[in-house]
């Protein structure tokens, strides 16, 4: 019998691929490694991300899902709640107790409750709606805040780059 | 590509060096003589060497790891660069010994740490992959035989040389090549735990456990291995500076094991004394699966207070985290749970949900408690003083609980009940004492002489008059005052002004008596403050020391 957090990836991975979430598709980079996922995430429609395809990795710890996975996306990002290399900074990321941000809740923290689905949905939902309250990239909030438009820019210019197409 | 090019060159050079010194002597060792007398030269044949050990290294590295995963890669640059400064922190201890055979000594320690920290990488990795075939396993075990043959010998070159040659920086490596024998019978232990884990079909619940205590107990003795070294180092050099770091790392992971080893228990504890088993027919409506594994849950659940099942020995490896329900987030050590009373009860038969008032302790009967000062007279019957308990909030539909929870709440109800009794009788206790000190200041007061009773009513009715003469002024004021008067009036700050007193202010001899009064009573009033103030600390303190 393999490990118990195997034993979970291993099923989170056959429940993903019999019935995936839309605009998600998520599996591991190398069947010989199960904690190491890469993930396209679609960015969800009417949002300034729209049509873009970003990968992310995602890399589980040795106690998963005790302990959450990390992640990051592999594609240039500009988002108040991406630091600027591509790492995810949403509450269901951190275990209660470690805050970076200072505000979240414990209610949606960490817990084995969650998945992997139910992180890649919030990071949907993050980039439909960012919390510009979260200090992961200021200069982002700042402009999502502040000037929409020029975020709005940015953000096509990133979905044209995610799609292999040339600036606008 | 980098390493074939570092090879090319360096290959390239000795072949100069080397033929550069025998067109010059044309003798083998003429030659051998001019190279090692000749600095240049012999930089490149140590940059040769390094390059060859390098090589070998590649090629063991080939034959026992296959292609390194990049986190094993990653894992193994950032050890290296800190053994390496270690290593050159050693050099400044060591430095009358340093030689080329010194050197190479610690190169190959490197080197074979190196091999080390791979095997543990490896052998972690056997865990996380589904895929571990039978070439894992040959390469997994030769090359941990083969690093504890070389520990083992290079242990006893080190003992023996010490032994027979007194300290030297054989020292070091001994403690070192001791301190990899520990890890390589740590990676032993794991490989052969996880080895047995892959066999079986059922998932090997103390495993986590074992691995616990495994990892306490190579920690214990690596701590004791580098108290011992330093303890040593001290004595015959000085402190060793470059084995800081890794102590306490050590110390840091042994803490932290043990602080496992704490929280395991504890929460195997709980498990076992706080919450019952699920029984069959909650497993069915909870659709028989463990929210942590995904699994399918026969025997060993657990229900937590908030009815939310989970297998025990999931729960206990999440408890060893955080003390909380994974589903709702109930804490669990502050939720009341219902066997609490019963304390460490032996574990509750399966299918039983066991209710606290039958196993509760009886109350102490609710009789009068005896009176704090037996000589006094009973306090008076109603003295409102105090707040009452607030009442419990009360669930809004009780049809809609279930028995188990209309029992535990029965339980709940009962406790809170008897922690009112206890408050209400402690009030009382409080009452006889301010019952006590009332009688006390009644007999002083009426011990006091007649005059002194007549004189403090005589101020009472003066402050009074004071009082109303006080508001009068405002009325006449506009009549009597002077205009050039009105600023200083309004800035004096005496209190009670009469209407005299405009005219007057330069000269307040008239109201002497007047103005001695007003001194006297304050006295008083602070008089009785104090004893009030008194009289409530002492209240407080009775309080407290009950
Ligand atoms: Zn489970
Ligand atoms: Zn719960």
């Amino acid at each position: 019998m393999a490990g118990s957090a195997l034993r979970r990836l291993m099923a989170e991975y056959k429940q993903l691929t019999i019935n995936p979430p839309e605009g998600i598709i998520a599996g591991p980079i190398n069947e010989e490694n199960f904690f190491e996922w890469e993930a396209l995430i679609t960015g969800p429609e009417g949002t300034c991300f729209e049509g873009g395809i970003f990968p992310a990795k995602l890399v589980f710890p040795p106690d998963y899902p005790l302990s959450p996975p990390k992640m990051q996306f592999i594609c240039e990002m500009f988002h108040p709640n991406i630091y600027s290399d591509g790492r995810v900074c949403i509450s269901i990321l951190h275990a209660p107790g470690d805050d970076p941000m200072g505000y979240e809740s414990s209610a949606e923290r960490w817990s084995p409750v969650q998945s992997v689905e139910k992180i890649l949905l919030s990071v949907v939902s993050m980039l439909a709606e960012p919390n510009d309250e979260s200090g992961a990239n200021v200069d982002a909030a700042k402009m999502w805040r502040e000037d929409r438009d020029q975020f709005n820019k940015i953000a096509e210019r990133l979905v044209r780059k995610t799609l292999g197409l040339p600036p606008p | 590509m980098k390493a074939l090019l570092a090879t090319v060159i360096s290959l390239g050079l000795t072949t100069v060096v080397i033929g550069n010194a025998y067109y010059q002597k044309k003798q083998f060792y003429p030659s051998i003589v001019y190279l090692t007398n000749s600095n240049p030269s012999m930089a490149v044949m140590y940059l040769q060497a390094f390059i060859l050990v390098l090589l070998v290294g590649k090629l063991l590295r080939k034959i026992f790891f296959g292609q390194l995963r990049p986190a094993e890669f990653e894992h193994l640059i950032e050890r290296s660069w800190y053994a390496i400064t270690e290593t050159c922190l050693a050099f400044t201890v060591f430095r009358d010994d340093f030689n080329p055979k010194f050197i190479a000594l610690f190169t190959l320690l490197l080197f074979l740490k190196a091999f080390h920290w791979l095997a543990e990488d490896r052998v972690d990795y056997m865990e996380r992959s589904p895929v571990i075939g039978l070439l894992f396993h040959v390469r997994i075990l030769t090359l941990l035989m083969l690093l504890a043959h070389a520990d083992s010998y290079f242990i006893h070159h080190a003992y023996q040389f010490t032994a027979s040659k007194g300290p030297s920086v054989q020292l070091v490596f001994g403690f070192e090549y001791s301190i990899l024998i520990i890890m390589i019978v740590n990676i032993l232990i794991k490989y052969v735990l996880h080895a047995i884990d892959s066999r079986w079909e059922a998932p090997w619940e103390s495993k986590a456990a074992v691995l616990l205590y495994t990892e306490l107990a190579i920690n214990f003795l690596k701590v004791l291995l580098y108290i011992g070294f330093v303890a040593v180092m001290v004595r015959i050099y000085t402190l060793p500076l470059f084995a800081f770091r890794p102590m306490y790392e050590t110390m840091r992971s042994f803490k932290k094991a043990y602080n496992d080893v704490v929280l395991s228990r504890r929460a195997i504890r709980n498990m076992n004394t706080l919450y019952p088993d699920a029984t069959p027919a909650e497993l069915a409506a909870a659709d028989n699966e463990c929210i942590i594994c995904r699994e399918e849950m026969h025997t060993g659940a657990k229900k937590l207070p908030c009815n939310h099942i989970f297998h025990a020995a999931c729960l206990r490896l999440w408890f060893q985290r955080q003390q909380t329900c994974p589903t709702c987030r109930l804490n669990v050590l502050r939720a009341p749970a219902p066997e609490a009373a019963a304390g460490p009860a032996p574990a509750p038969a399966p299918g039983l949900a066991p209710h606290a008032p039958h196993a509760a302790p009886a109350p102490p009967p609710p009789g009068p408690p005896p009176p704090p000062f037996p000589n006094m007279p009973p306090p008076p019957p109603m003295m409102a003083w105090g707040m009452p308990p607030p009442p419990p909030p009360r669930p809004a539909n009780l049809a809609s609980l279930t028995t188990a929870e209309l029992q535990r709440m029965e339980g709940n109800e009962r406790r809170n009940i008897e922690a009112r009794l206890q408050l209400l009788r402690e009030i009382q206790s409080m009452l006889d004492a301010s019952v006590l000190l009332m009688q006390q200041y009644s007999t002083v007061v009426a011990n006091l002489p007649q005059n002194n009773a007549t004189v403090s009513t005589q101020t009472e009715t003066r402050i009074e008059e004071l009082n109303t003469a006080s508001t009068v002024p405002t009325a006449p004021s506009p009549v009597k005052t002077e205009p050039d008067v009105v600023p200083t009036t309004s800035s004096y700050k005496q209190p009670a002004p009469t209407p005299s007193t405009s005219k007057t202010i330069d000269d307040p001899s008239p109201m002497q008596p007047d103005t001695t009064t007003p001194v006297d009573t304050n006295r008083d009033k602070t008089d009785v403050d104090a004893a009030d103030e008194l009289r409530r600390r002492r209240l407080q303190k009775f309080a407290m020391d009950k």
